[in-house]
């Protein structure tokens, strides 16, 4: 640590751009298997990230955001099969407007429910989809689509990069750094309270949801033609949707880089004890063990650790460079 | 929230060993852990170990892992005079396809397997293919039925038990004949999931090219309630009920139909009544129930590793406490094709990667005689790299035991039809 | 006809079977206000014992209901106090953490059952298992019977429990306002870890019948965990009437539209149904959801 420059404002962009260099030369430095899990790493960092708009900025829980990661990946499969053969960088736009369209038609709706009912609805909607892509025949039904193999690793792993990094630059600069953030922040603290300040609190509940929706699509359309084969459970199932409320809370709910902190360290431990003792169930055990353990010794997440942090360092320096700044901290 | 003096400590501390972690985890991949025992080939299994397939996953492991055991009591594969151990290494699929190809990755990456034994599930097996292909290692597939894997002509990828869709449909021709009065009509109950879906299309077109008509074919979620679809089979009372299905769906359709007192005059399944789990869970209640296999231990095959079908299945049993099905049996015999291979391609461990690609044209010639039956890989066609030699058998639990019923030459007991009404 | 009588039949008796496992759920969420993921690993322990019991032992698995309500009633009450505490700390957000405390406990549970009991599916045998019973055109599977009649006399029994006991007002001042009665003497702590206890134990007994109609294995929690907190949604999360009337309706949708429709129709079709419902009644069908 001594090294770093002791300016705590400077202190955070030099850590951020260690990491970018780290992250940026990774794929000379290891191998493909080690590349494999860091571009999974990412994948739940971005898809975590892509929760916490909704869950940890507005305070609205949704337990069916695997809807929208199979959406993305759904609109690239079929997209690129048969008739259509589109290249995977058109898919992204389509896949990415589709998702938006069933974001607002079931947002709409829905985010007038509060608390459990909306997190159970959303559940039900992701059900929903499951039980669709299975029972009709141009989803492949339960057989799943598979994708023209691009044996790429380097090629994915920048695009999860990519997409992530842009993900938690795009949750910086909109939930940390602008009027939007704060009204946001307002109706997850107290809706009525925000309402009668005259924010439209309907509307901005909605681009949030739009916006944590098409993000995690983009990664679904990733994870497709990363995978090459995709079916109703891979993509939509609950279990996707529970790592990241699980990354998100053990992360930090809420902070921006509590999600990145929850969603690698979630997926590189499952992995090396997956490694490790991946010969019998007993790993599952292990992790539930995990999850509790850190529930009951860590409530505010890793990144509550470093909570007194949250407004100095990489924030300020960041508010210079860029100078959006929404008018200093509550 | 801690004294700021503590808290200054304790962050220092953690960030401190956050460091030390993710130092040690990225020095990781360059740690090169000494190599001190002789030569092994050192073979992958990719397979469902957690999850819903965790079942399957585990019969398709122990069939792998009798053949590794069979062999290196032998004191290991036979290579031009020398004879090496197989190492095996173990990747969870935890039942799902991405998973898999993260096994696989990892097996050929960092464990550096020479060749790898395929996950038992079709999902699985599809994912997992396009990795086989990039590093150029074969895979031998032990499991894997439903005919999709086939589809896109998986260069690296081979498949010991026929796909299901040429053994369910020629099952209900050989039910008709063995029935007296023959069979006429058949409902088929397919659960919506991977490979039991086939299999219910199997049963489906198979009745047509029998002669027999379909009432109605009936797709059901793996988490729905059976009694509805039960009760509307039996108001249209077929003579047989044909069932695409796991385990716990045939278990429970044995129990909702007896609980709704309904029972046609056949029931047959494909998968799982096999699993001594079945018999033992239902009782008498399970009597009657017909199957399909590929293989059972009373065929009159052999050969010089396990010996006849008799003695694999009493290694098993030993090994297993439980009579082996053909799932086992199938995956032993994956690795008798690789012992074939190796023997033929005559190259010592570790295989070098243009070795890898002679393995897999070694293989793709496979024309064996195991215990499991012939084995011969398919050139061309839908089934290609599918090995189609075997034929089904159908057998039936009478008195808690599975035993061949049809067809008539590998018969070992009369088939009972029509079934008697629940007592 | 009759197959309209045997459909609408079934579906009343799916519906009975649901709730079984939904209504205690209801309980423990009005007072402690989690939404406890666990609920469908305490069906598969349930369903567990009821085979160890008819396997092991070769007595009737009847027998297990009242052994699980004892045995994971009390894991419940051991269990309850730390749920109660994650559920009243002082984080940011309480009833997340607890929801993933749940979800941890669920974790745990499903990997120690397929760790120690292995993966083969298991069945409960009962005395009237597989039995029926003709009443006309119509058949009644009797095990069903016992599981409608056991949730309607949980319901029957909390109802008294609820309103004619102190005990029962304490509860329900509680679900109410946990401050006011804290207030008025009720010690919330203990009072939470009863009733989880009784609801763990409530659960078990319902999965021990989950076991004897359907079969168990240690992967099929997360289904009754799907159900319990969609029933209980529809239900108006907390209402234990609701829960009766929402588990029916679910139970009757099901049934018909597999019958008539299409089997694969008919998880799409209730998922449906409550996605629907929630939009226009967000309180629940009785609108009377906390």
């Amino acid at each position: 640590m001594a090294l770093l420059p002791t300016n705590p404002q400077w202190r955070g962009l030099v850590l951020l751009a260690i990491i970018i260099v780290v992250l940026g030369v990774l794929p000379w430095t290891v191998n493909n298997y080690w590349l494999r899990i860091a571009t999974g790493a990412l994948m739940w960092a971005g898809l975590a990230c892509s929760w916490n708009m909704l869950g940890g900025y507005a305070g609205y829980i949704n337990f069916g955001q695997s809807a929208f990661f199979g959406l993305g990946a759904y609109v690239t499969a079929f997209l690129m099969g048969d008739p259509f053969g589109l290249p995977f960088s058109a898919t992204i736009p389509a896949g990415m407007v589709v998702t938006a369209l069933f974001a607002v038609i079931i947002g709409a709706p829905t985010l007038r429910l509060r608390g459990a009912y909306f997190a159970i609805a959303t559940w039900a909607f992701a059900e929903v989809l499951i039980q669709f892509a299975s029972a009709m025949d141009f989803t492949g039904g339960i057989g799943g689509i598979g994708l023209p193999p691009y044996l790429n690793e380097r090629f994915f792993y920048f695009a999860m990069f990519g997409t992530a990094a842009l993900a938690y630059f795009l949750t910086w600069a909109l939930f940390e750094r602008s009027r939007f953030g704060l009204k946001v922040k307002a109706l997850r603290d107290h809706e009525p309270a925000a309402e009668a300040m005259g924010i439209n609190t309907a509307l901005v509940k909605l681009q949030t949801f739009v916006l944590s929706a098409v993000t995690a699509s983009v990664f679904g359309a990733i994870f497709a033609y990363w995978v090459t084969f995709i079916n109703p459970k891979s993509v939509f199932g609950g279990d996707i949707t529970d790592q990241m409320v699980v990354m998100v809370l053990l992360g930090g709910l809420g902070t921006l880089w509590g999600p990145a902190i929850g969603g690698v360290g979630l997926f590189v431990v499952n992995r090396l004890i997956w490694m490790y003792w991946g010969d019998t169930a007993f790993y599952i055990a292990i992790l539930g063990t995990a999850i509790v353990l850190v529930v009951l010794f860590l409530p505010n997440g890793i990144a509550g650790l470093f909570a007194r942090r949250k407004n100095d360092a990489l924030d300020k320096v960041m508010d210079k460079l860029v100078g959006t700044g929404a008018g200093g901290h509550p | 929230m801690a004294p700021i003096d503590r808290s200054f400590s304790r962050r220092r501390f953690l960030g401190g060993s956050a460091m030390a972690i993710t130092a040690s985890a990225l020095g990781t991949p360059f740690v090169r852990t000494a190599r001190a025992q002789a030569a092994t080939f050192k073979a992958g299994v990719i397979t469902s170990l957690s999850g819903e397939n965790i079942l399957g996953g585990n019969l398709t492991k122990q069939g792998y892992d009798l053949w590794a055991d069979a062999i290196n009591a032998k004191g290991g594969v036979e290579v031009a005079g020398d004879r090496f151990k197989v190492e095996m290494f173990y990747g969870d699929d935890q039942s799902s396809p991405a998973t898999g190809a993260d096994a696989a990755e990892r097996l050929i990456v960092q464990n550096g397997v020479d060749v790898l034994f395929g996950p038992y599930t079709s999902g699985s097996t599809i994912a997992v293919q396009p990795i086989c292909q990039k590093y150029q290692v074969p895979m031998i597939s032990g499991s894997a039925e439903s005919p999709n894997v086939w589809k896109a002509k998986p260069e690296f990828n081979f498949g010991i038990i026929p796909a299901v869709d040429t053994t369910s449909g020629l099952s209900l021709g050989v039910l008709a004949k063995l029935s007296k009065p023959a069979a006429k009509t058949v409902a088929v109950i397919s659960v919506n999931e991977p490979f039991s879906k086939e299999t219910g299309e199997g049963f489906r077109d198979g009745a047509k090219a029998a002669g027999l008509e379909v009432v109605t074919y009936e797709l059901v979620p793996p988490e729905g309630d059976l009694t509805p679809v039960i009760s509307k089979i039996a108001a249209l009372n077929p003579d047989v009920i044909a069932v695409g299905g796991h385990e716990e769906v045939l278990l429970n359709v044995v129990k909702t139909s007896k609980s709704l007192n309904y029972r046609p005059k056949a029931l047959i399944m494909h998968y799982g009544i096999t699993n001594p789990a079945f018999a033992q869970a239902l009782g008498a209640d399970a009597d009657g129930t017909t199957g399909v296999v590929v293989w059972l231990p009373t065929v009159s095959y052999k050969d010089d590793v396990f010996g006849t079908a008799k003695d694999f299945a009493q290694m098993a049993q030993k090994k297993l406490g439980g009579e082996p099905d053909y799932t086992a049996a199938a995956c032993a015999a994956s690795g008798l094709v690789l012992g074939d291979a190796l023997k033929r391609l005559g190259k010592k461990p570790a295989l070098t990667p243009e070795n890898r690609v002679a393995l897999k044209d070694a293989i793709a010639e496979t024309d064996i005689q195991t215990f499991y039956g012939p084995i011969k890989f398919e050139k061309d066609g839908p089934h290609y790299h599918d090995n189609i030699q075997p034929v089904p058998v159908l057998v039936q639990i009478q008195g808690g035991k599975t035993v061949a019923v049809g067809p008539k030459e590998a018969a070992a007991a009369d088939y009972i039809y029509p079934l008697p009404a629940w007592k | 006809m009759d197959l309209f009588l045997q459909t609408l039949l079934n579906g009343l008796l799916i519906g009975g079977v649901i709730a079984t496992f939904t209504i205690a759920f209801q309980l423990a969420f009005g007072v402690l206000h989690v939404i406890d993921f666990a609920v469908g690993g305490w069906v598969v322990l349930g369903g567990y014992l009821g085979y160890y019991i008819t396997a092991w032992l070769g007595l009737d698995g009847f027998i297990a209901i009242p052994l699980a309500f004892v045995l994971f009633g009390t894991l419940g009450y051991l269990i309850g106090p730390v749920l109660y505490n994650v559920r009243n700390s002082r984080t940011a957000r309480p009833e997340l953490m607890a929801l993933a405390l749940s979800f941890g406990l669920f974790t745990l549970l499903r990997g120690g059952m397929l760790t120690a009991w292995g993966f083969n599916t298991r069945n409960v045998t009962t005395t009237l298992s597989g039995e029926s019973l003709a009443i006309g055109p119509i058949t009644v599977p009797l095990i069903r019977v016992v599981a409608a009649a056991f949730a309607a006399a949980i319901a029957g029994g909390l109802f008294l429990f609820l309103y004619r006991t102190r005990y029962g007002l304490a509860i329900r001042a509680t679900a109410e306002n946990r401050h006011n009665a804290a207030l008025m003497g009720v010690n919330i702590g203990r009072l939470s870890a009863n009733v989880y206890g009784l609801y763990a134990g409530i659960t078990a007994m319902a999965g021990v019948l989950m076991g004897a109609i359907y079969s168990v294995n240690p992967e099929v929690g997360l289904r009754y965990t799907l159900f319990a907190f969609f029933v209980a949604v529809l239900a108006g999360l907390g209402s234990v009437e609701g829960a009766l009337v929402a588990a029916l309706l679910l139970g009757v949708i099901e049934a018909f539209v597999s019958t008539y429709v299409g089997a694969s129709y008919s998880l799409l079709a209730i998922f449906t149904t409550l996605f629907l419902v929630l939009l226009v009644s967000p309180r629940g069908i009785l609108r009377r959801g906390l």
